[in-house]
């Protein structure tokens, strides 16, 4: 989506705010959209928002980088671990331009518009893809290993992918290891799953895998044709399998998707939203708080049409008509809809029209265009967003 | 008492030495959290202080127990008992 660069636009943020993660200056939860303080954005467009555990990121069009919330393993970036940041703050000792992001639980992996792949935050399990001489960072660290141009990366709860610009998928972190360990015992781990600098993904030779994704322990990846492969946990369904764990990337069947290409996947801690080529909507995997948008559970099912799709850890966001949509837990609020209770169809989130949504583990955030009685703090969208959770 | 969210291994905690308390992700952004001493004692749920979610704990209790220190018998005893 672009919009023009002259239009004014304000973030609004809900859900749970522990550590500051929705920049509004306090650590109350937010049951409705609120405004967010972005005044250090001085109104630059954004070009994507996503949080992670207890944090938020936000980029601008001309690759800035905004973060606030959680600090405590240095994943906002800024260089000390001294407090969370309640507003957002530009992390100031990036000297490249940032175009994509994904936020793991205490940790963030930024790609930069050359193609690099830089982490900060955790590293206890190897998830910062620089190996185990560190045990986090508050300084953004080049992943050194990956060679190749990347084009997408994803960050799961203690686990990390990247495409490379070739279509080879890379994973590091030891987040699956130890759910690998007891389903697959006693044969060995493989090594993409216990590594903790990048490794190559086997079993996608060919694919042109042009986009990842990542959930609490499982891994998904899109292919240019539109085939999407899953492999990781399959406790709640998440992988459409039977078997309790997939080590090697596994092709979810065309014929649970309608028969359709998938053209975008957001990934919850449990389970999948996949949108295929009508725009259709089909969600699966654990659905006991209305992640799923509906009664029945695991298998895909056709939801609705919709233009764009964010993921919380049990929670969503959808942009639908100009229109923002939520469903899934909403203990603290990260439906928007003022209450506590569990939403389990998608509905309306009235007040705000969003061009651009995102979501953390437990909290949601869209930029909309600003109206008349939100002026005092407005900045300009471009782009689409980039969901992680 | 609430449905469990999930079952976690205990290997998949992050045990903080200091204070001696196991960590898991909780979905709120807060961590579940559980004390060793509460393991030591046969506890096997984990709290989140920020929500009402709980997870339970699956470990092997037995490698947990601290039990109290008993002394070795003395060699007196054993000569008694070969007698």
């Amino acid at each position: 989506m672009e919009t023009s660069s002259s239009t004014e636009f304000c973030l609004h943020s809900w859900g749970a705010n522990s550590y500051g993660q929705l920049g509004q200056g306090h650590v109350d939860d937010q049951p409705e959209p609120r405004f967010s303080d972005i005044t250090a954005l001085q109104h630059k467009a954004v070009r994507t928002l996503t949080g992670g555990g207890g944090h938020s990121v936000v980029i601008t069009a001309n690759g800035e980088v905004f973060v606030c919330g959680q600090n405590n393993r240095g994943q906002l970036g800024l260089g000390h671990i001294a407090a969370d940041i309640t507003t957002l703050q530009i992390c100031p000792s990036l000297t490249q331009r940032v175009s994509k992001v994904a936020c793991g639980w205490e940790f963030t992996i930024c790609l930069t518009d050359s193609g690099r792949v830089l982490a900060c935050g955790s590293n206890a399990f190897g998830q910062l893809g620089v190996g185990k001489a560190v045990s986090h960072s508050a300084d953004l660290l080049v992943v050194e290993s990956l060679k190749d141009p990347v084009v997408s990366v994803a960050a799961g709860l203690r686990h990390s992918l990247a495409v490379t610009v070739s279509g080879c998928v890379y994973q590091w972190g030891t987040g699956l290891c130890s759910h690998a360990k007891r389903a697959l015992s006693p044969r060995p781990v493989p090594p993409h799953l216990s590594s903790t600098v990048p490794s190559l993904v086997p079993g996608l030779d060919q694919k042109n895998v042009n986009m990842v994704t990542a959930g609490l322990a499982h891994c998904v990846c899109l292919t240019e044709d539109g085939d999407l492969f899953l492999w990781g946990s399959n406790k709640h369904g998440q992988l459409t399998s039977t078997e309790p764990f997939l080590s090697s990337p596994t092709l979810v069947k065309r014929s649970l998707l309608g028969g359709e290409k998938v053209v975008l996947v957001c990934s919850g801690w449990t389970h999948i939203v996949a949108q295929t080529e009508s725009r259709r909507v089909y969600t699966w995997g654990r659905g006991d708080y209305g992640q799923l948008g509906r009664q029945t559970c695991h298998h895909a099912e056709r939801q609705m049409i919709a233009t764009q799709i964010a993921c919380g850890s049990e929670h969503n966001l959808a942009i639908l008509g100009g229109r923002l949509l939520s469903w899934g837990w909403n203990e603290h609020g990260m439906c928007g809809d003022g209450s506590q209770s569990d939403v389990f169809q998608p509905q309306l989130v009235s007040g705000v029209r969003p061009l651009l949504i995102g979501c953390g583990a437990g909290h949601s955030m869209a930029v909309s265009p600003v109206t008349t009685d939100s002026t005092q703090n407005s900045a300009t969208t471009s782009e689409t967003s980039e969901q992680e959770h | 008492m609430s449905v469990f969210h999930d079952e976690v291994e205990i290997e998949d905690f992050e045990f903080d030495e200091e204070t001696e308390m196991y960590y898991f992700p909780c979905p709120c952004g807060d961590r579940f959290c559980i004390s060793k001493e509460d393991l030591e004692n046969g506890e096997e749920t984990a709290t989140c202080p920020s929500c009402s979610l709980i997870v339970r704990v699956v470990y092997d209790q037995d490698l947990f127990l601290s039990g109290e220190i008993i002394a070795a018998p003395s060699e007196s005893k054993l000569e008694l008992i070969q007698s």
